[in-house]
């Protein structure tokens, strides 16, 4: 069951009745219940993953939270000098540690089992192969569970809190579960932090009438996007960026555009239904996306699109590399070797590089996304160095203050990235020739040679992709979704249904669900 | 005080750190900055910032960072 | 409050739901041009004439019987509720639908559909069970028969399944947006055209001849069903040279019908007194009967019909027999109509390109 089927919008609403049904006081307890249904539909076998990962992480929090308050006790009543505090800290500190890396490599573990150990097998394969071996290793068909990416990097998320003393650890067992697994956000995220979901995920909530529009609206515009744009996008931009023999030249700027646009629909779609499900329950979860194509750097981008994610690597991958002990000495070396300015770099580069190695391989298991994290990576570093040299260049020159040259940054940055983007269906050799193919042997009369139809988008395909692109730039608009909101609560009543009702006619009729329909299954044949 | 101003005007010199009150809130400070940032204060005062630290109440402003600093000299 | 009460209730939603209403008769499919038998099953609901005979199948029953040659020839009032690739499940609930208006003498069933349990084409579910109205009976048949991938709530909202119909949308969805024409002569599908039967692959050989369990329970489901209210059960095999009935599968019904005392015809075999031509009976070279080759059946079934007690003898002049002229008269015309274009052409310009 996913987001996009009958049957979540059914199990949606049959929740959604009960939940505001019971007392308040069961309503969590509702949306537990609900979540491992929810979980199970693929399997029950499925449930073991996000148990196990929820029973692990709240008892190791739970007992590196008692010893941190059994430390302030013990300073409390002996009252120890400031060497012995020190000591006693520095005890604590590191049981509490050894702890926390246990649950890390535990459920880190899982994951990296389960996503990573086909494509392990593969390298280890090809090395064989490369040093003359017969025979190969079969790949394991693993369970996948559903989101497991997104609740392990929550529930880690939450450990290390724990361990850095950011609060104190939940201390109901069935609670921390709800938090693990909530079932809207458990499919595509977003990435919650338990101190901002506690009190709205356990707290009473009263029905009101307001949340449930807003969120049906919210959850409308997903679908919207996903159904709509991604679903009608999406085959057509694979055919593209599948057969790279073919679809050259100015197929190229097709495909990643197109393919930008299509990660983006459906991605930011799976976040409107989710946050918009939630708000129809109360319950408020972290933005992902911030209009990430009117950034003016592609540093910026990454502010702006799969923030949680990016927040997450920040919090507890950047900042920790760039401060830990290698990092350091790293730097402290660099700068004996060659002065002031590279100490400072080496913590950033370090730091830097792993994440976007991390990044990479999180959206995927293969060498691409390693090379497209990478290449993210560098850019962002370069475009660090070259910040004096943009200082000056802005310094003197006045246009850069005007609306065009804004303009100019917005584009840029959208085709740097959609650019980037072609690390991940391209491999890495051929990014660079396509690329050439793209500048060299481009022309428009390229659209009109039969590969173009080939892609299966009609007319009336085009047209409604065409409006659909521009609604979804034109949403950018809005500041937010509160202003979104506004806006809409300050059209008159008619005017009002009649968007969310027309909204809802787009989707029903021109999303790209169920059985096509296709007149040539009606031919009669032998019966 | 001085050597710190110092230190962020050397990271970005176009804020003026007297005023400002939100370095991190706004994106005027990027990560990266905030690394390099921590990376000085590590050289020059003799403190080490753990990672937990660094989030936006301690890096928002001038003073802030350098309460985090004193702080920190305490060895809290 | 009660301002906004008025403005949804009043107002809001039910222009919402008629709005949705329209859409959807809009983009469902009209089966008027070319394919035609998507319409069959919904036309029943608008007979006016009570009926001695119930006719249930598939193919092998709407191109076979013509019950204008019924009523003219015998005076015996008949209705085919066939629809393509219909299957026993789906004839038991069409049944169950039938009975709740009318009780006829007869019900014959064809066993044809008995070699395959399992629908293998969503296109043939859609069209025999869209034509349902709605009750009890028809949501049952869905679930009996829907295919893995199929959901209920595509049949209760058929937009959700004809959606994408949008982009190709023809004349004929907005020409019979209100009323659809009618296709069939009391359930049977008219063909004037002639093509005689050619060869055919050869008989292949099956694992198991043995027929699905949930077939043999849905056609006990029938006997029963027609025994409880007092109908006589006529089974019936087509004369259809392709696909292959096997004499495995004869034998199985054979046993049935005898075990149960019912009346079982094997057109194939009965073939020579029905006098059927394969030359000139068929119109797409052996699988199905043209009007002619369906003729000939509904003379050698009237004579079985007539013995049924209690059908037949309507009083000549009455309402019943006035429908019935009229029906008799579009029969005709459409017959003469064809064989005109056949003559004419050679081939039958609504289904040009079958």
């Amino acid at each position: 069951m996913f987001l996009v089927s009958y049957e979540f919008v059914l199990f949606f609403a049959a929740v959604l009745v009960l939940y505001y049904g019971v007392a308040g006081r069961f309503q969590w307890i509702v949306l537990l219940l609900s979540s491992y249904l929810f979980y199970a539909q693929g399997g029950i076998g499925y449930l073991f993953y996000p148990v196990f990962t929820t029973v692990t992480t709240w008892f190791l929090a739970g007992a590196i939270g008692s010893m941190s308050r059994k430390s302030k006790a013990w300073i409390k009543e002996n009252n120890p000098g400031r060497e012995e505090k020190k000591e006693h800290n520095r005890l604590v500190k590191r049981s509490q540690r050894r702890i926390m890396v246990l649950g890390l490599v535990l459920n880190f573990g899982i994951l990296a089992v389960l996503k990573y150990f086909n494509f392990l097998l593969e390298n280890v394969n090809i090395f064989l192969h490369g040093a003359g071996a017969e025979g190969e290793f079969v790949f394991v068909n693993w369970l996948l569970p559903l989101g497991i990416s997104y609740y392990t990097f929550q529930s880690m998320g939450y450990l290390i809190d724990v361990y850095y003393r950011k609060y104190e650890p939940e201390k109901n067992l069935a609670r921390f579960a709800l938090f693990v697994s909530f079932f809207p956000q458990l499919v595509a995220g977003p990435i919650s932090r338990f101190e901002q979901l506690k009190d709205s995920l356990y707290a009473n909530h009263r029905l009101q009438l307001r949340n449930i529009r807003l969120g049906a609206e919210r959850m409308l515009w997903g679908y919207f996007k996903k159904l709509v744009i991604a679903d009608r996008l999406g085959p057509a931009v694979s055919v593209i960026i599948g057969d790279p023999q073919t679809y050259d030249g100015i197929y190229v700027f097709l495909g990643m555009v197109g393919y930008t646009l299509w990660m983006y629909a459906d991605f930011a779609g799976g976040i409107d239904i989710v946050l918009g499900a939630a708000r129809m329950l109360d319950i408020s979860l972290p933005e992902n996306f911030d209009r990430p194509f009117l950034s003016k750097s592609l540093g910026e981008f990454w502010r702006r699109w799969h923030m949680t994610l990016m927040l997450w690597l920040r919090e507890y991958i950047f900042f920790p590399v760039s401060t830990s002990r290698l990092a350091k000495s790293g730097s402290k070396l660099a700068g004996i070797v060659s002065g002031k300015k590279a100490a400072g770099r080496i913590p950033v580069y370090m730091a830097t590089l792993t994440v976007w190695f991390v990044a990479g391989i999180w959206h995927g298991a293969s060498w691409k996304f390693a090379a497209w994290g990478m290449m993210n990576g560098a850019v962002l570093l370069i475009s660090q160095e070259l910040t004096p040299w943009y200082r000056n260049f802005h310094d003197a020159h006045g246009f850069v203050k005007t609306r065009m040259y804004s303009w100019f940054q917005i584009v840029r940055t959208f085709l740097l990235f959609a650019c980037l983007e072609m690390f991940e269906y391209y491999s890495f050799g051929r990014v660079f020739f396509m690329l050439r193919s793209l500048v060299c042997s481009s022309s428009l009369s390229q659209l009109g040679d039969g590969r173009f139809e080939a892609l299966g988008l009609k007319g009336a395909d085009l047209l409604v992709l065409g409006a659909g692109i521009f609604a979804m730039a034109g949403s950018g608009f809005f500041k937010d979704q509160k202003s979104a909101g506004e806006w809409m609560e300050k059209r008159p009543v008619f005017a009002r249904y009649g968007l969310i009702f027309g909204m809802f006619l787009l989707v029903l009729v021109t999303g790209v669900y169920g059985r096509g329909y296709d007149a040539s299954q009606f031919i009669y044949n032998q019966f | 005080m001085e050597e710190l101003i110092e230190i962020l005007e050397e990271i970005n010199p176009e804020t003026d750190y007297a005023v400002c009150r939100n370095l991190v809130d706004d994106g005027i400070l990027t990560s990266f900055e905030l690394v390099m940032l921590v990376t000085q204060i590590n050289d020059t005062f003799g403190v080490s910032i753990p990672p937990a630290w660094i989030v936006p109440e301690n890096f928002n402003s001038a003073a802030a960072i350098f309460e985090m600093i004193q702080r920190l000299e305490e060895g809290e | 409050m009660k301002g906004r009460t008025i403005l949804w209730f009043g107002i809001l939603l039910p222009v919402s739901a008629a709005v949705l209403f329209l859409l959807q008769r809009l983009l469902v499919p009209k089966y008027m041009g070319r394919v035609v038998e998507g319409a069959f099953i919904e036309e029943y609901y608008d007979e006016k004439s009570p009926h001695d005979v119930i006719i249930l199948g598939d193919c092998e029953v709407y191109e076979n019987l013509s019950p204008a040659v019924l009523w003219r020839e015998y005076g015996i009032t008949s209705y085919i509720r066939g629809s393509a690739q219909q299957l026993i499940p789906q004839s038991y609930y069409i049944l169950e639908d039938t009975l709740k208006s009318e009780t006829p003498g007869a019900v014959v069933v064809s066993v044809s559909a008995m070699q395959q349990y399992e629908q293998d084409n969503e296109t043939y579910n859609r069209m025999t069970l869209d034509g349902m109205r709605w009750s009890a009976s028809k949501l049952r048949s869905i679930r009996a028969t829907m295919m893995e991938d199929e959901h209920l709530i595509e049949y209760v909202f058929p937009i959700l399944r004809f959606h994408s119909r949008w982009r190709e949308l023809e004349e004929d969805d907005f020409r019979y947006f209100w009323d659809r024409r009618q296709v069939t002569h009391s359930g049977y599908y008219m063909r004037a055209d002639v093509r005689p039967a050619g060869e055919f692959p050869a008989e292949r050989r099956r694992s198991n001849y043995a027929f699905d369990d949930r077939a043999w329970q849905y056609l006990e489901k029938i006997r029963l069903l027609c025994q409880e209210k007092g109908i006589t059960l006529i089974l019936m095999k087509a004369p259809s040279l392709y696909p292959a009935w096997h004499e495995q599968w004869e034998q199985q019904i054979e046993d049935y019908a005898g075990q149960h005392g019912l009346m079982y015809v094997n057109c194939i075999e009965q073939k020579d007194d029905i006098g059927i031509d394969f030359s000139t009976d068929t119109y797409d070279g052996g699988l199905h009967m043209n009007v002619y080759g369906a003729e000939k059946m509904s003379r050698y079934f009237g004579e079985i019909f007539a013995q049924v007690p209690g059908v037949g003898n309507w009083p000549e002049g009455g309402s019943v027999s006035e429908i019935w002229e009229e029906k008799c008269r579009f029969y005709d015309e459409m017959k003469a109509s064809q064989e005109e274009e056949f003559g004419r052409l050679g081939y039958l310009s609504q289904f040009a390109g079958e």
